[in-house]
């Protein structure tokens, strides 16, 4: 009977344990992605600054909305660009490199969209949701990952976003608060095959 | 059926307020279809009745429950009804729903659901009625369509009037709706088998039971839906055995002001389902599963190095503590001689004080662990409880002073400079240094709350070797300042030299010692009263007589006979009675206290406190007596709490363990609006958080507090 339990015990664990991939405190998942121009993004090379992540697809009205409200730009422009490295995510099974940089030619962003159309990154993480953000320090450890901020309907006049108290407090030397929220929108649309 | 999707479009394009609307258009079919529905078509005034929004979703699209899950967003339904009270929204129980790689779990509703409530009318409802809901739902496939669907129902009003098909179809959705476990027969229970740290796995169980006892069948997938819990990063059940689920998950890593509840529905085997919420707590109190029992947990787990940081710099940091200050001034002035002896002898010193502090550590760590395993609610700081300890203490602390201070001395006098230093050196040999490092730890202790709370309150929940494993990083991280210092050749050549000082220093240093006896003189007043006082300063009396003579004479029967003399005035005069606690002004804590406020709709604020507790002491002093704080008592109507430890009481002890707290200070705010989860306060109270605390409480909904300020 023990033996029993251990097994299922360990069975759950590997079952869960994707869906608890990355973890806030622990290092962040190493990746080595190509954005929509084709060039090389490794997290490797950007040690030293703050990254942040955000999953994105720009078929979810989530995503919409917050690009239509220029969240994201907006967000970033709030951050020391010298410290701050923002990188988009496409976990998308169906996405295509021309869609990301029509998406990115419509919408004016700077910053590039990594093709994930495996999910591995995706799956390394744990993004379930666009958008989904994920802030990590200059030493590569992960410090927040959760909902770009606390108003999940679009309703507030004056919504927390968590992102840029993440990144301000890390660039302060302060405790990230919260270090985690739950994520809203989409379902990262990722294969079956992954 | 396309021709009917077609329809409600037009219909929803059109002006005219309808019953029904449609929306979510995707490929230019909408993919939802929303009914305002009522079990009647006249509303009696007084009367009581039922509105429900039923979405009906195109094929392979669903909408979500009140959770989620782990992506969408939660349906909404908004009332607008005038003159009439809406009660919360009933939702049948979810289906789940798992993305095609199965990474993603969410909770929700395909095909059709009716989300409905039940509406009281005032006897004032004018006719006609018109009731208007607005349904708020995120629609589902692949793709997520967000749909606001606004729905308007004209009603008479007069003598009740039955709408048959509103009724069936509101009574078959009240039948898929969650029930009260005792409604249906059963009692489920939920309890932690682990501990419960921020950051770390947890297991525990969840046991459905008829009320003879027996177990209830559950569904075979998906027994169990969670609500969102706060503190919980997630959870998951697996079946184990009949009517039985194991939960196993991973507590959030910020701590939550709550402690945790596990809340949700279950799926019966016979088809239906029962909500559950409950405390997720230990059974015992303390004591978790033992740690072979449970392969995943703390000892392996990333956690476990941080928190041996944590308890390392705690350490480090309590050398500047209050209560140890003294000590390590005493050490101080030991340095200046240690480090002019030859260097294998500073090394000696530098690992007898080290050693000194982790053995009585480590004691203190097994007494605890042997206490616990007894089945003692103790917490840290428990031996100040104990008269006798702290009037031994109190002799021992003395007897430094004294020798400090040169009444007597542990070697024979000497002549001469050279002489006199050798003896002092003599006389601080390894053993006193093992004695410095003991004597430093038993201070140690009330004061380190605020600092080594966390690591203290994980160790007491934790495994043997996990609490012997903190307890040790927390005396490496006493005694290395120490060490260091005499250690480093750099820093060594900047001490001090010897000389004439240095006994004016150790004098000095002996009237300190003096101080902390006053100290601990205070703490047995509070736990025995004048007449406890009485009895301790005359043994110390005694004391001070033995030393004296054994200084001035040092005759091996002189010291027999002060031992004597000093173990019989002991036995005779330390024997305290413990009154109960005299409580005055502020009131006593109990549950039943709390409960009383709350049920007035005031706020409580509980001060877990105790007089050997230093950090408490000083924030009552410096914030809680504070005029800003005692202002926002009163603003905010909080009925103020005291829960006194000073004494062991084991009601006190299951509280703070139930916010995973092994000590104090402990400062919960209640809300009337949240009885069951209180917020917990920082161990170093600021001004700021306690106002804010105080005035979260009594704003949330509900509390009555600040019902009299306009808003």
């Amino acid at each position: 009977m023990p033996l029993l339990r251990s097994a299922v015990v360990c069975a759950t664990l590997l079952l869960v344990a994707p869906a608890l991939a990355a973890e806030v405190g622990q290092p962040a998942p190493a990746f080595n992605l190509k954005d929509e121009v084709g060039a090389s993004h490794a997290l490797d090379q950007y040690r030293g600054k703050i990254v942040i992540l955000e999953w994105t697809n720009p078929e979810c009205p989530f995503v919409q909305r917050h690009y239509g409200g220029k969240t994201m730009q907006r967000t970033l422009a709030t951050l020391d660009g010298k410290k701050v490295v923002w990188l988009a995510v496409d976990s998308t099974s169906h996405n295509t490199p021309a869609k990301s940089k029509a998406w990115k030619a419509g919408q004016g962003f700077p910053y590039p969209v990594l093709q994930d159309q495996g999910g591995e990154v995706g799956h390394a993480y744990g993004a379930k949701t666009t958008p989904h953000m994920f802030v990590i320090d200059e030493k590569g450890v992960l410090r927040y990952a959760g909902a770009i901020d606390d108003d999940p309907r679009g309703r507030s006049t004056t919504p927390t976003n968590y992102v840029e108290k993440a990144v301000n407090a890390l660039a302060t030397g302060k405790a990230v608060s919260p270090t985690t929220s739950d994520p809203y929108g989409c379902t990262v649309k990722y294969g079956k095959s992954s | 059926m396309l021709a009917g999707w077609i329809l409600s479009l037009l219909v929803a394009a059109a002006p005219a307020p309808t019953p029904t609307a449609s929306g979510a258009l995707h490929d230019g079919k909408p993919r939802v279809r929303a009914t305002l529905v009522s079990d009647v078509t006249q509303v009696e005034p007084g009367g009581t009745f039922r509105l429900g929004v039923q979405l009906q979703m195109a094929r392979g699209w669903h909408v979500y429950w009140r959770n989620p899950g782990e992506a969408g967003l939660a349906s909404e339904v908004v009332w607008d009804t005038p003159r009439v009270t809406m009660g919360p929204l009933s939702w049948p129980a979810p289906e789940v729903y798992r993305s095609p790689d199965g990474s993603i779990t969410s909770y929700g509703y395909g095909g059709e659901v009716l989300l409905f409530a039940s509406a009281h009318a005032q006897a004032d409802v004018q006719p006609p009625l018109t009731v208007v809901a607005t349904a708020e739902v995120l629609v589902c496939e692949v793709q997520c369509i967000p749909a606001r669907l606004e729905l308007t129902r004209v009603l008479g009003v007069g003598p009740r009037q039955a709408d048959a098909s509103g009724s069936v179809a509101l009574d078959a959705s009240a039948a898929r709706v969650p029930r009260a476990p005792a409604a249906a027969g059963l009692r489920v229970t939920v309890r932690r088998t682990t501990s419960f740290v921020p950051g770390l796995p947890f297991e525990g169980e969840l046991m459905v039971e008829r009320i003879d006892g027996s177990p209830e069948p559950l569904a075979g997938a998906d027994a169990f839906v969670p609500e969102r819990l706060p503190g919980i990063l997630a959870v998951r059940a697996i079946p184990e055995g009949t009517g039985r689920l194991r939960l196993w998950g991973k507590a959030a890593p910020d701590p939550s002001p709550a402690s945790p509840r596990i809340a949700g529905v279950v799926a019966l085997g016979s088809g239906g389902a029962v909500e559950v919420s409950a405390p997720f707590e230990l059974p015992h109190g303390l004591a978790p599963h033992p740690a072979a029992a449970h392969p995943p947990l703390p000892s392996r787990t990333p956690g476990l190095p941080w928190m041996l940081l944590l308890a390392f710099l705690g350490g480090v940091l309590l050398n500047a503590m209050p209560c140890v200050f003294p000590v390590l001034a005493l050490k101080a002035y030991g340095f200046a001689r240690t480090v002019h002896a030859d260097h294998g002898s500073v090394r000696a010193h530098a690992l007898a004080y080290t050693g000194g502090i982790l053995v009585s550590l480590l004691a203190l760590a097994g007494a605890v662990l042997a206490l616990r395993a007894a089945g003692h609610a103790v917490g840290w700081g428990f031996q100040f409880q104990e008269p006798l300890f702290v009037a031994v203490l109190c002799g021992v602390v003395l007897l430094f002073a004294l020798n400090l201070l040169g009444v007597f001395e542990l070697t024979p006098p000497s002549h001469g400079t050279e002489s006199l230093v050798a003896a002092v050196d003599h006389s601080h040999g390894p053993l006193r240094s093992v004695g410095e490092g003991v004597l430093a730890v038993v201070l140690a202790t009330p004061c380190s709350a605020p600092l080594l709370g966390t690591a203290v309150g994980f160790a007491f929940a934790a495994s043997a070797p996990v609490v012997l494993a903190v307890f040790a990083a927390v005396g490496l991280g006493l005694a290395t300042p120490f060490c260091a210092l005499v250690l480093v050749p750099g820093l060594r050549s900047r001490l001090p030299r010897p000389g004439a000082w240095m006994e004016r220093g150790k004098q000095l240093l002996g009237f300190a010692l003096l101080g902390t006896g006053v100290w601990l003189i205070g703490i047995l007043g509070s736990l025995a009263g004048v007449d406890g006082v009485v009895r301790l300063l005359a043994f110390l009396v005694v004391v001070s007589v033995a030393a004296w003579a054994w200084g001035a004479w040092r005759r091996r029967a002189v010291l027999a006979g002060g031992l004597v003399l000093v173990l019989a005035t002991g036995w005779a005069a330390l024997r305290f009675a413990t009154a109960p606690a005299q409580m005055a002004g502020r009131e006593a804590w109990s549950d039943e206290a709390v409960a009383r406020s709350l049920a007035q709709g005031r706020p409580v604020l509980v001060d877990f406190t105790a007089d050997w507790c230093l950090s408490c002491k000083f924030n009552e002093r410096t914030v809680l007596a504070s005029e800003q704080v005692q202002s926002a008592l009163v603003r905010t109507r909080t009925q103020l709490l005291v829960a006194d430890w000073t004494r062991r009481d084991p009601a006190i002890a299951r509280r703070l363990a139930a916010h995973g707290r092994a000590g104090v200070p402990m400062y919960l705010v209640y809300s009337p609006a949240h009885p069951d989860q209180p917020e917990v306060l920082p161990e170093l109270l600021t001004l700021d958080t306690v106002v804010s605390a105080l005035e979260r409480a009594a704003s949330a909904p509900g509390a009555l507090g600040l019902s009299a300020s306009p808003r």
